[in-house]
C-alpha cells in the first residue's frame, strides 16, 4: 500500500521509496506546505505521496570539487548566504529570498524543483551554467539547470529521481564585473517582480571574452540567450556603447513577461544599459551596484 | 498627588501579557463540545441563487442558512443601516457574500464538505468601478440610481465667485481599496449560557454586535451577551464587520445548541472582508489674480460596495474634510456613495477623511505647480485659524497651532533647503502635507445617538473597576483611561482595573471608533472619578455612573449638515523625503518628520506609537497596498504574500513631535488622535515622489510599475 | 499515515503520535495548547507563528511536524522562562513596542534570534532581523528601540 507520507532515514531509503511510490520530496516545506494547506487545524492534503527529506544527512553541505562549487540540495538559503565559497550573486539571491525565518527552511533543491518563474536562485545559477545532479536507485544524470527547468512549475526530473547536488563551475578567469539586482514587491520579505544577474569579463586588452545575463520573473522560465551574449564577445570596451542598442533589443526579444510587461521590459533595459556602460568605463568596482 | 505630568509614559497595562504570549485572543478559546464553522459564500459578483446542492451531511454536521432564522427574527444585520443581510436569500450582490454556515466537529471534514457544496446562479452583469456603479451597469440594484446617498453642502456663493475667477483649475484624484490587515483575523465563538446567548468576539464595539444580531432570533438586546476578547488590531475592520460573523454564529448556536467557533484564515479575511472606500474626487477651484483660492467646487464619490452599512457616515466625514485645513471662502461639496458589486466598503482608520484629505492636498500641489510656487506657500496662506468658518458654516473653536507645527517639521527636515537643492526630476524629492481630523461623532451625534455612560466601581480592597464598553484593540486605551481615572482619583494606576467589556456587566460607553474614546469617554471617566473621589468614604463598595454632557454653544443641524460638525480637531503636518531609483523606479524613503496637535498627550509613548503606526499605514496606502477586483476571488491580492504591507525595512525611523494645545472639553486637555495620524503621510509621500520624477500624480497607490507609466 | 514524532519542546523531550504532515503550528496550538504561537497568515509571510528550531527562527505554519524529529523547538512559552526571554519582554513593555500584541510573541522570538547572532546589533541589523515579522500597529520604530534596549540591558546574556 502506498502511504501518503514517508520519512526516510537516509538517501538510500529515500531513493527506494521514490522508485517504488514516486513519493515527492518535501524539503523546507516553504512552498509545498503553503500550496497544499487546508486551513487552521487541518492537515495539508497532497495529491500525491510525499516524503519528508529535510533531515537526510547525505544531502547537506557545501564544498569545492575541482573547478566546481557543489551545493547539496538540502542546503538552506541561510547557509548559502553565509558561505564565502559560494559565488556572490548566488549568495545575494539567497539572502534576498523571503524572510530570515523562511530562509532557515527554504532549500536550494526546493527552490529549483519548484520551478517558479519568480524563483530567485535559478537566475544567477543559470547565468553561471550550473548543473544539477539527479540520482535514482539505478543511476545518475547530470543536466544543465537551464535544461532541467523546462517551464513554469515544470522540470525534467524523472519520477524515480532525487535532485542531490547543484554544481556551479567557477570560471577560469574571474568575471571582471558582476551584477545582481532583485526588484521585490517591497524592500524585504519580498517576492520577485524582476531579478537580473549579469557578468562580463575583459581580457587585458579590454576585449570582452565573456558576457552573460539572465532574468527572472520575465517569462515562463529564466530568460537567457547565448546568441544575444555572443554579440558582445570580442568587442573592445570602448565599442560597447555602440553595441548597446543591438544588445538591448535582442535581449528584450527573449523576455516574455506575463504581467507588467512594460515595467519589466523597461527596467531590464535600463539595468542592462547601466551595467554595460559602467563595466565599459575605465574605473568601476567589480561588483556593480 | 500627581507629581509628574500625566503624559509621562507608564508601562502599558497589557504589554507583558501580550509579549509573553499569555493573553488569550479569540482563537485561543475552547469550550466543551465546541463545533467549528466554515462560511459558504457567493462565488459570483451578482446573480440570483437558483439552487444550493449540499453533499450528504454526516451526523453532527449542519448547514445553517436564512431558513434557520426563527419566526419573528429578521434576516438583517442592524448596522448604521440595516440593509446588510445576515444570509443571502435569493440574490447575491458581491463575491464572498454569506450564504450559509457549515458547522461540525472536524475542520478537515468541513473543508471536504465545503468543496462539495454546489450552488448554481443566474448571473447578471455587474459593476465594479465607481463609473460602472454610477452608470448602473447591469441595471441598478439600489434604488433607481445605485446611490446609497447623495448630498451637497454649500458655503458662500460658489457660482458667483467662479464667474469672477482669474483662473480655474480642474482636477480628478483617486484612491484605491485598502485592506486593514489587523494581524489577528476576524473571529468569534457563540454559545448558550442559561437562557442567554454569549458571543466571544474580536471586536471594537461589543454593544454594536449585540444590537446588530439580537433581532435575528427575535430577542431583546439583553439576551445576547457580548464579551470582547483581546483584539489583535482592528483599524475599523472590526467596527461593523464582526456582526457578519456573529450573526450567522448566533443563528447556528440557537439552532444547534452547542458552542460554535468561526475563525477566518488570512485568505478569507483578506478576500472576504470590508475595505476602505475607493474614491474619486473632482475639483474645480477658482483662484484670484493674487494666487489666492477663492472658491472650490468639489464632487466626491465613494465606492460603497454591495451594502450601505456605514457608508453614509463615512461619506459625511469625507465631505466635511474635503477642503482640508484651509479656509476656502466659498465652497460646494457634493458627496455620493455608489453601490457596486464589490465587497462592502466600511470603516477604516480615518473614516472617509483620508481620501478627501489626500485629494485636496494633491490638488493644491497641482495648482501650486501651475502657479510656479512651492505648495507650502500656497497652503500656509490658507491655513484655518480660530474663528474661521468651516465648510458646514460652523466655526473653528480652538487655537490652531499649524504654524508652530509647521515650524517644527521645517526645522527638523530641512525642507526649505532641500526644496532649493533638489531639482524637479532629479530623482530626489521632498513633500509636505497638512491634515486634521474632527474628534468624535459628527455634530451632536454624541448627544443624540450615542449617549455614552461610564461606570466606576470602588471595591472593598480599595481597587477601582472601570466598567465600560470601550475596547482595547492595540491603541492603548486601557492604559490611557486607567491613567485618567487614577489621576483624577489621585491613586496609583495599578489600583485601577479595566477589564475587557462584557455587555451584561458594563455601561455602554459607545463604540470604540471616531477617535472618541480618550476625548469623550475619557472625559466622562474623569468626571466619574472625580465624583467617586468626593464620595469615596461613603461606603466600602460604591458604584458611580456618569453620562455624556454636551458642551453648550455648538449648533448643529443633522438634516442640513449645517453648523459645527466637530467641536475640536486634531491637527497634523508631515514631511516625507524620497529618492527614486532611476533604473527601477523603486522609491527609497529617506526621511519622515511629523508634528501633531493632539491636545495633551495622555501617555507620550502611546501617542508616539500611534503616530509611527498611523504614518506607516498611510505610507503603505500610498506606496504599495494595491488591491484590485478579481472575478475569481473578489479581490486579486489576497493573503499576505500578495497584498503587500510595509516591513521594518521599507521605511526609515521617524522623527515625530507634538505641539501641546490643551482642549477644553477633553480629559486633561486631550483630543482624539488615533485616526488623525493616518490622514496625511500619503499626500506628503506622493508630493515627494511627484517632485522627484517631475510628474503630476493623480491616484494612489503608486508602486514602481505605476511610476514607470507616469514617466514613459 | 500516523507516526510517532519525538522532539524537544521548551527543553523537555516530548512525543506525539500524529500525521507527520500536520503543521507544527497546529501541533503546538492544538496538541500542546501553546497559544503564544499565533497564526496570522498561514503562508510564512508574517512571522506571528515563529519559534526557534535548533536555535534558528522558523515559521511553524510551513513545517510538517514530521520534519522536526529529534529537533529542539523553543516557543515563547519556553523563552519567557529564560533570563534572555524576560529581558526582551520587559524591554518590549518599557519601550512601547506592544500595541495589539498579536505579532509580538513572534517578534520576541525574532529578537532572541537576532541577539543570539548579534548581541549588539546596529539599527539596520535590528530592522533586517525583524523584517520577516509583520506588524500593522507600531510602524516598527518602538520595536527597534525596544530591541536595542534589551541588548543594552542584557549585556552579557547573549
Amino acid at each position: 500500500m502506498v502511504e501518503s507520507c514517508y520519512i526516510p532515514k537516509d538517501l538510500k531509503e529515500a531513493l527506494r521509496i521514490r522508485k517504488e511510490t514516486q513519493a515527492r520530496p518535501l524539503a523546507g516545506g516553504t512552498d509545498l506546505m503553503v500550496v497544499h494547506r487546508r486551513g487552521t487545524g487541518v492537515v495539508p492534503s497532497f495529491p500525491w505521496p510525499v516524503m519528508i527529506v529535510s533531515r537526510l544527512p547525505q544531502l547537506q553541505g557545501i564544498f569545492t570539487d575541482g573547478n566546481e562549487i557543489v551545493i547539496r540540495s538540502l542546503v538552506t538559503c541561510s547557509e548559502i548566504e553565509k558561505n564565502d565559497d559560494v559565488p556572490y550573486q548566488v549568495r545575494k539571491a539567497a539572502s534576498l529570498l523571503g524572510a530570515h525565518s523562511l530562509r532557515n527552511l527554504a532549500t536550494i533543491g526546493g527552490n529549483i524543483c519548484n520551478a517558479s518563474p519568480k524563483g530567485d536562485l535559478p537566475v544567477p545559477l543559470i547565468m553561471m551554467d550550473a548543473k544539477v545532479v539527479l540520482l535514482s536507485a539505478t543511476g545518475k544524470r547530470i543536466l544543465p539547470l537551464d535544461e532541467f527547468i523546462t517551464g513554469p512549475k515544470k522540470t525534467a526530473l524523472h519520477s524515480d529521481e532525487i535532485l542531490t547536488e547543484i554544481r556551479i563551475p567557477v570560471p577560469t578567469v574571474p568575471y571582471s564585473h558582476i551584477w545582481y539586482r532583485k526588484i521585490g514587491t517591497r524592500k524585504a520579505n519580498a517576492i520577485s517582480k524582476l531579478s537580473m544577474s549579469a557578468a562580463i569579463t575583459f581580457s587585458q586588452e579590454r576585449i570582452v571574452t565573456d558576457f552573460r545575463s539572465a532574468n527572472g520573473a520575465s517569462g515562463p522560465k529564466v530568460a537567457r540567450s547565448r546568441e544575444v551574449e555572443q554579440i558582445l564577445i570580442g568587442t573592445h570596451a570602448r565599442e560597447i556603447a555602440n553595441k548597446i542598442p543591438e544588445i538591448l533589443s535582442a535581449y528584450d526579444a527573449i523576455l516574455s513577461p506575463h504581467a507588467m510587461p512594460e515595467y519589466r521590459r523597461s527596467s531590464t533595459r535600463r539595468m542592462l544599459h547601466y551595467f554595460l556602460t559602467k563595466a565599459a568605463s575605465e574605473d568601476c568596482e567589480r561588483i556593480i551596484i | 498627588m500627581r507629581q509628574t505630568p500625566i503624559g509621562n509614559p507608564i508601562r502599558r497595562v497589557d504589554a507583558v501579557a501580550k509579549a509573553a504570549g499569555t493573553l488569550k485572543y479569540v482563537a485561543d478559546y475552547h469550550f466543551d463540545d465546541m463545533l467549528y464553522a466554515k462560511m459558504v459564500r457567493s462565488a459570483v459578483p451578482r446573480g440570483k441563487i437558483l439552487s444550493i446542492d449540499l453533499p450528504d451531511l454526516p451526523t453532527g454536521y449542519y448547514f445553517i442558512s436564512h431558513k434557520d432564522i426563527p419566526e419573528g427574527g429578521k434576516n438583517q444585520l442592524q448596522m448604521i443601516k440595516s440593509d446588510y443581510k445576515c444570509f443571502a436569500e435569493n440574490e447575491v450582490r458581491f463575491i464572498g457574500e454569506t450564504i450559509g454556515l457549515l458547522v461540525g466537529p472536524d475542520r478537515g471534514e468541513l473543508e471536504e464538505l465545503l468543496s462539495k457544496v454546489d450552488i448554481s446562479y443566474e448571473t447578471q452583469p455587474y459593476s465594479v468601478t465607481i463609473e460602472e456603479g454610477l452608470e448602473c451597469k447591469g441595471g441598478p440594484f439600489v434604488g433607481d440610481d445605485n446611490l446609497f446617498c447623495d448630498f451637497t453642502i454649500d458655503k458662500g456663493d460658489v457660482d458667483k465667485v467662479f464667474k469672477n475667477a482669474d483662473r480655474i483649475f480642474e482636477d480628478e484624484i483617486r484612491t484605491g481599496w485598502q485592506e486593514h490587515v489587523h494581524l489577528e483575523t476576524n473571529g468569534a465563538v457563540a454559545l448558550c449560557e442559561g437562557d442567554k446567548f454569549v458571543i466571544y468576539v474580536s471586536a471594537q464595539c461589543p454593544f454594536y454586535v449585540r444590537k446588530s444580531i439580537a433581532g435575528l432570533i427575535n430577542r431583546p438586546y439583553e439576551d445576547v451577551i457580548v464579551r470582547q476578547t483581546a483584539t489583535g488590531g482592528a483599524f475599523g475592520g472590526k467596527e461593523h464587520f464582526p456582526d457578519v460573523l456573529a450573526g450567522p454564529l448566533l443563528v447556528a448556536t440557537y439552532t444547534i445548541g452547542k458552542p460554535v467557533q468561526l475563525i477566518f484564515d488570512r485568505f478569507e479575511d483578506s478576500a472576504y472582508s470590508v475595505k476602505r472606500h475607493p474614491s474619486r474626487t473632482r475639483f474645480k477651484t477658482a483662484v484670484d489674480d493674487k494666487g489666492n483660492i477663492i472658491a472650490m467646487d468639489i464632487d466626491v464619490v465613494y465606492n460603497a460596495g454591495g451594502y450601505e452599512s456605514c457608508s453614509y457616515v463615512v461619506l459625511q466625514r469625507g465631505v466635511f474634510h474635503a477642503t482640508g485645513v484651509y479656509n476656502i471662502p466659498n465652497s460646494r461639496v457634493r458627496g455620493r456613495a455608489v453601490a457596486t458589486n464589490t465587497f462592502p466598503s466600511d470603516a477604516f482608520r480615518g473614516f472617509g477623511a483620508p481620501q478627501t484629505l489626500f485629494a485636496v492636498e494633491t490638488h493644491l500641489n497641482h495648482i501650486a505647480d501651475s502657479l510656479h510656487i512651492d505648495p507650502l506657500e500656497l497652503k500656509r496662506r490658507h491655513f484655518l485659524k480660530k474663528g474661521d468658518v468651516t465648510v458646514t458654516n460652523g466655526h473653528i473653536n480652538e487655537n490652531v497651532v499649524l504654524p508652530e507645527m509647521l515650524q517644527q517639521v521645517l526645522d527638523q527636515s530641512g525642507y526649505p533647503e532641500k526644496v532649493r537643492t533638489y531639482e524637479k526630476g532629479s530623482y530626489k524629492g521632498i513633500g509636505i502635507s497638512f491634515y486634521n481630523h474632527g474628534g468624535a461623532f459628527t455634530g451632536n451625534g454624541e448627544q443624540m445617538i450615542i449617549k455614552a455612560k461610564v461606570r466606576l466601581k470602588k471595591n472593598r480592597n480599595g481597587t477601582v473597576d472601570l466598567l465600560i464598553g470601550s475596547t482595547e484593540m492595540g491603541q492603548g486605551l486601557q492604559t490611557a483611561l486607567i491613567k485618567i481615572v487614577a489621576d483624577a482619583l489621585q491613586i496609583d494606576p495599578k489600583y485601577v482595573r479595566y477589564p475587557n467589556p462584557d455587555t451584561s456587566k458594563v455601561a455602554d460607553s459607545g463604540p470604540t471608533v471616531a477617535s472618541r474614546s480618550t476625548m469623550i469617554v475619557g472625559k466622562i471617566a474623569e468626571r466619574a472619578a472625580l465624583s467617586l473621589k468626593e464620595r469615596w468614604n461613603e461606603s466600602d463598595e460604591l458604584t458611580v455612573e456618569e453620562e455624556y454632557e454636551h458642551p453648550e454653544g455648538f449648533p448643529w443641524d443633522q438634516a442640513t449638515f449645517q453648523g459645527d460638525a466637530y467641536i475640536g480637531y486634531g491637527w497634523g503636518a508631515c514631511v516625507v523625503e524620497v529618492e527614486v531609483d532611476p533604473l527601477t523606479f523603486e522609491v527609497n524613503t529617506t526621511g519622515i518628520w511629523s508634528s501633531h496637535d493632539v491636545g495633551v498627550a495622555i501617555d507620550e509613548l502611546v501617542v508616539h506609537g500611534q503616530v509611527n503606526g498611523g504614518i506607516i499605514q498611510s505610507l503603505g496606502y500610498a506606496a504599495m497596498e494595491k488591491l484590485d477586483f478579481s472575478q475569481k476571488t473578489g479581490f486579486k491580492q489576497v493573503g499576505l504574500s500578495d497584498y503587500i504591507i510595509p516591513t521594518s525595512m521599507d521605511f526609515p525611523s521617524q522623527r515625530c513631535t507634538l505641539v501641546e494645545n490643551p482642549y477644553e472639553y477633553g480629559p486633561s486637555g486631550a483630543k482624539g488622535m488615533g485616526e488623525l495620524v493616518f490622514n496625511g503621510a500619503s499626500a506628503a509621500y506622493v508630493d515627494a515622489v511627484s517632485r522627484a520624477v517631475n510628474r503630476p500624480i493623480y491616484s494612489i497607490p503608486i508602486p514602481p510599475e505605476t511610476i514607470t507609466e507616469l514617466i514613459s | 499515515m500516523i507516526t510517532e514524532i519525538r522532539f524537544f519542546l521548551n527543553n523537555r523531550e516530548v512525543s506525539i503520535t500524529t500525521d507527520p504532515l500536520k503543521r507544527l503550528l497546529d501541533v503546538l496550538r492544538d496538541d500542546f495548547h501553546l497559544f503564544g504561537t499565533k497564526e496570522a497568515c498561514g503562508e510564512g509571510e508574517c512571522g506571528a507563528c515563529s519559534v526557534l528550531k535548533d536555535d534558528k527562527i522558523i515559521t511553524t505554519c510551513m513545517v510538517p511536524v514530521g520534519a522536526i524529529q529529534g529537533a529542539s523547538i523553543m516557543t515563547i512559552e519556553g523563552l519567557r522562562e529564560s533570563e534572555r526571554g524576560r529581558t526582551i519582554i520587559e524591554a518590549f513593555a518599557d519601550g512601547g513596542a506592544v500595541q495589539c500584541g498579536f505579532c509580538i510573541p513572534g517578534m520576541v522570538i525574532a529578537a532572541e534570534s537576532l541577539l543570539a547572532e548579534h548581541p549588539h546589533p546596529t539599527d539596520e541589523q535590528i530592522r533586517l532581523g525583524i523584517a520577516g515579522n509583520l506588524c500593522r500597529c507600531t510602524g516598527y520604530d518602538l520595536i527597534v528601540d525596544s530591541i536595542r534596549l534589551a541588548s543594552e540591558r542584557g549585556d552579557g546574556l547573549w
